[in-house]
């Protein structure tokens, strides 16, 4: 059962998910009223659709550090081109400019490391700072304001009475968990991580499935900041900075191996999601001042356990 | 019967090596085809071109008549399914997973693919094997066995004609040895033709029909396996006579190694000599103490009373550093773990021993190091492409001369070899008696440690027999034979 546990990562963090929950609850009531679960989710959007990419480049051994810095400077992209204090474009230009922005950075990352044979955790940390660098050339210590309201409705308007925000993160998560388990594309992806040497005998291009994963993750980088940035009026010249953690923490303690081959979307989901109420939760238990420096060494911990978690279920097994 | 694979003067080099030198010899329909040949013949970089995984550098393959075109897939289509030694096997995903990569059945006009279709084939070409377990269980869990099935059940799935099996019995229990022949030849009367390629014997004559020999990267002969006995097939895989007559060499010199009285751990009452140019044999059960003796002299393990001297002097105890300073060199058994870095290049494992030496005031002295490695590499005879490629890409032959190799570099006066030749094929085996024979007639003293008699017949002038921790008697090669050496070793009753 414990190590049906270890090796179903889903239901370990769905179990820690619903223990915490139900904790905070008895402790405080307000915790799981309607508002607050509501802001908990609105305040994990980003962070599940990025995971979501992100996913793929882990099943392949693979791993990217600059979604954060990508996620800031796509929503900067956006804000200039649409704000009419900056270029005042109409909406659908700043929409195509942060896809096609974040697509083509997460090709260039796929790229240095299919053809370059840069190792990915030297390529996306190379890609975080300059990026970083880029945005802060780009904003100065400025802000931008008064974004049009075609944009704030990707943050705050509603389809069919669901917020926007959510309905497209549902939307990329059946996407993604559809692609990873009933398409060719997705179980060759599950293959090339589990064994490159064997996929490249069996007629697969692990490179080509690198570099889809790699632009991929930069396409829903850009989205993640289409459909949560513009929830407020002003974007500020540090957006993003320190996501890329959040973002490996929820995939790593979702159950995807390092190695590859292992991994799941609604892994990735629920991680994000535990990851996410931490810091809420904290404030609701009522610990005190010190609690948003707990926060992060919670999510530390939380790795560290999901490392060890592998190492345990991984141990025994052949090869 | 018009042949169903014809392999047309094949020629693949890898940079400067030549792995396969114009190869031709055919594989007829649902025949077994046994492929043999020592480590390093070239068997594998052929399975590698039939699989599509190498292209041929010259020569053709020919598949039912039409020429293979390059690529793993064109060669899956053109019926070549390949089961390879080391694991192809997808650990992390179930064995419907693992069959149809890169060819899912689909659905919802190919969007999706069919795991209702993927599931239900996968049970029929697994019963089809014998076998019957979760689809959906990780493979990396299943046993070598069945993982193995696995790999059958996807070469079915490609109505393979050719099935190639690299070593496939070499993990495998006896009784799943048993389990696998029988599938096999399920497989032949089906119609499939098998490549299989092993360096067991015994099999080869219990299933196939015909047998191709590969010696150098050459074909050497393609027989009815009816034509052939064993001594035949090693006599067509080495090249010789594998019993090779014990060659008497001019006397010996100056005594290099005396061992005085010496006690200690797992020994005692030790007194022998080894003259310089002499191979003295150190022979017994494992556990006779004879490992204990040679760690003793190098110095690695203390020991109570005695002496050792090297070239008359006396060598301090428990002193690796000093043994090595007057010319010990141990060789260890397990060689790959001990004696090589394999990530490292050839010349790089040669040279490790002796920087101190290769070194001048600006570091190391490159001039010199090359020429050392240039006059090793070639004395040694060692196959490689050249001084910078890794030790490991080499076959375990050749790896052993590196071994030795590493330790001349540091020229030795005594040169102590546990187990020489352990896990080496035949054919090496013979070139590694020679090195050691040519260094002994250099004048370097050689101490065998051997627990394997036509090894220590082949090669030594003289044999000690330790049992229980003591010489129990003294063989000239002259007169020693397999029944005397074991007589002695044997504990008395």
């Amino acid at each position: 059962m414990i190590q049906r546990l270890f090796q179903q990562r889903e239901y370990a963090v769905a179990l820690l998910l619903g223990l915490s929950v139900l904790g905070v609850a008895l402790i405080n009531p307000a915790f799981v009223s309607g508002e607050n679960l509501g802001s908990i989710l609105f305040n994990v959007v980003p962070f599940v659709i990025m995971a979501c990419g992100l996913t793929f480049v882990i099943l392949l051994g693979e791993i990217d550090i600059s979604v954060g810095s990508l996620y800031g400077l796509c929503a900067v992209t956006m804000g200039i081109v649409a704000s009419p204090e900056r270029m005042g474009q109409p909406v659908i230009f700043a929409v195509a400019a942060a896809l096609g922005l974040g697509a083509l950075v997460g090709f260039i990352n796929g790229a240095l490391v299919v053809w370059g044979r840069v190792p990915s955790i030297i390529t996306t940390l190379g890609m975080l700072t300059a990026l970083h660098g880029v945005m802060v050339m780009i904003m100065g210590g400025d802000t931008i304001k008064n974004l049009p309201p075609g944009l704030r409705f990707l943050g705050t308007g509603h389809i069919l009475g669901i917020p926007v925000p959510l309905l497209i993160t549902a939307l990329v998560l059946i996407f993604c968990a559809v692609l990873a388990t009933q398409t060719p594309l997705g179980r060759r992806i599950y293959a090339a991580g589990s064994n490159p040497h064997a996929a490249t005998l069996a007629g697969l291009s692990v490179n080509g499935l690198k570099l889809f994963a790699f632009t991929f993750t930069g396409f829903l980088t850009a989205l993640a900041a289409l459909v949560s940035v513009p929830v407020l009026d002003v974007i500020e010249n540090s957006v993003g900075q320190g996501y890329e953690l959040k973002v490996v923490t929820a995939v790593v303690v979702g159950g995807a191996a390092l190695k590859g081959g292992r991994g799941t979307i609604i892994g990735s989901l629920l991680a994000a999601l535990l990851l996410g109420m931490i810091g809420t939760a904290l404030i609701f238990l009522k610990l005190g001042d010190a609690v948003t420096y707990w926060e992060r060494a919670i999510q530390g911990g939380f790795i560290l356990l999901a490392v060890l978690a592998d190492h345990l279920a991984r141990r025994g097994e052949h090869s | 019967m018009t042949p169903l694979v014809q392999i047309e003067n094949l020629t693949k080099t890898f940079g400067g090596v030549q792995a396969l030198r114009g190869v031709s010899f055919d594989i007829l329909p649902g025949e077994i085809h046994a492929l043999v040949g020592e480590n390093g013949a070239g068997k594998s970089t052929l399975i590698k071109c039939l699989g599509g995984a190498h292209a041929p550098t010259n020569g053709r393959i020919l598949v039912e008549g039409k020429p293979l075109l390059p690529g793993v897939p064109a060669s899956e289509a053109a019926g070549i399914g390949v089961i390879h030694q080391e694991s192809t096997a997808f650990g992390d995903l179930g064995a419907e997973d693992n069959i149809f990569v890169g060819r899912e059945p689909r659905r919802a006009g190919g969007l999706l693919i069919n795991r209702a279709q993927m599931r239900n084939e996968t049970r029929a070409l697994l019963s089809q094997l014998g076998e019957n377990f979760d689809t959906r269980q990780p493979v990396g869990e299943l046993s070598v066995a069945r993982r193995q099935m696995v790999g059958f059940a996807r070469a079915l799935l490609q109505k393979s004609k050719l099935l190639v099996l690299d070593e496939p019995t070499a993990s495998l229990s006896q009784r799943e040895c048993q389990a696998l022949f029988t599938t096999l030849r399920k497989l032949q009367s089906e119609g499939v033709a098998l490549l299989y390629v092993s360096h067991r014997l015994d099999e080869i004559f219990a299933l196939a029909d015909r047998v191709t020999v590969f010696r150098d990267g050459a074909h050497v002969a393609t027989k009815n396996i009816k034509e052939v006995d064993k001594a035949e097939l090693i006599r067509l895989m080495v090249g010789r006579d594998v019993t090779e007559e014990y060659q008497s060499r001019a006397g010996s010199g100056e005594p290099v190694l005396q061992v005085n009285n010496l006690h200690g751990g797992g020994f005692h009452n030790i007194n022998f000599q080894v003259r310089a140019g002499e191979i003295v044999g150190l022979a017994g059960l494992v556990g006779a103490g004879r490992s204990e003796v040679a760690r003793a002299i190098f110095g690695v393990d203390d020991y109570q009373i005695g002496t050792v001297k090297i070239g008359g002097e006396n060598l301090p105890k428990n002193n690796v550093r000093v043994a090595a300073e007057r010319g010990v060199a141990l060789v260890p058994e397990d060689r790959q773990h001990q004696g090589l870095v394999l990530p490292m290049s050839v010349g790089e494992n040669i040279s490790l021993a002796v920087l101190k030496n290769l070194s001048n005031a600006a570091g190391r002295d490159r001039a010199k190091e090359k020429a050392l490695i240039q006059k090793l590499m070639a004395d040694l005879a060692v196959k490689a492409a050249g001084p910078n490629i890794a030790a490991q890409s080499l076959s375990g032959g050749n790896q052993q001369k590196l071994v030795l190799g590493k330790w001349l570099a540091t020229e030795p006066k005594l040169l102590i070899l546990d187990e020489p030749t352990r896990g080496v094929d035949v054919g090496a085996r013979a070139e590694v008696y020679r090195l050691i024979r040519e260094l002994a007639s250099g004048g370097l003293a050689t101490l065998v440690i051997s627990s394997d008699l036509p090894e220590v017949l082949a090669l030594c002038d003289r044999i000690l027999v330790m049992r229980e921790g003591e010489i129990s008697g003294e063989l000239l090669r002259a007169a020693a034979t397999p029944e005397k050496i074991l007589e002695l070793a044997l504990p008395a009753k």
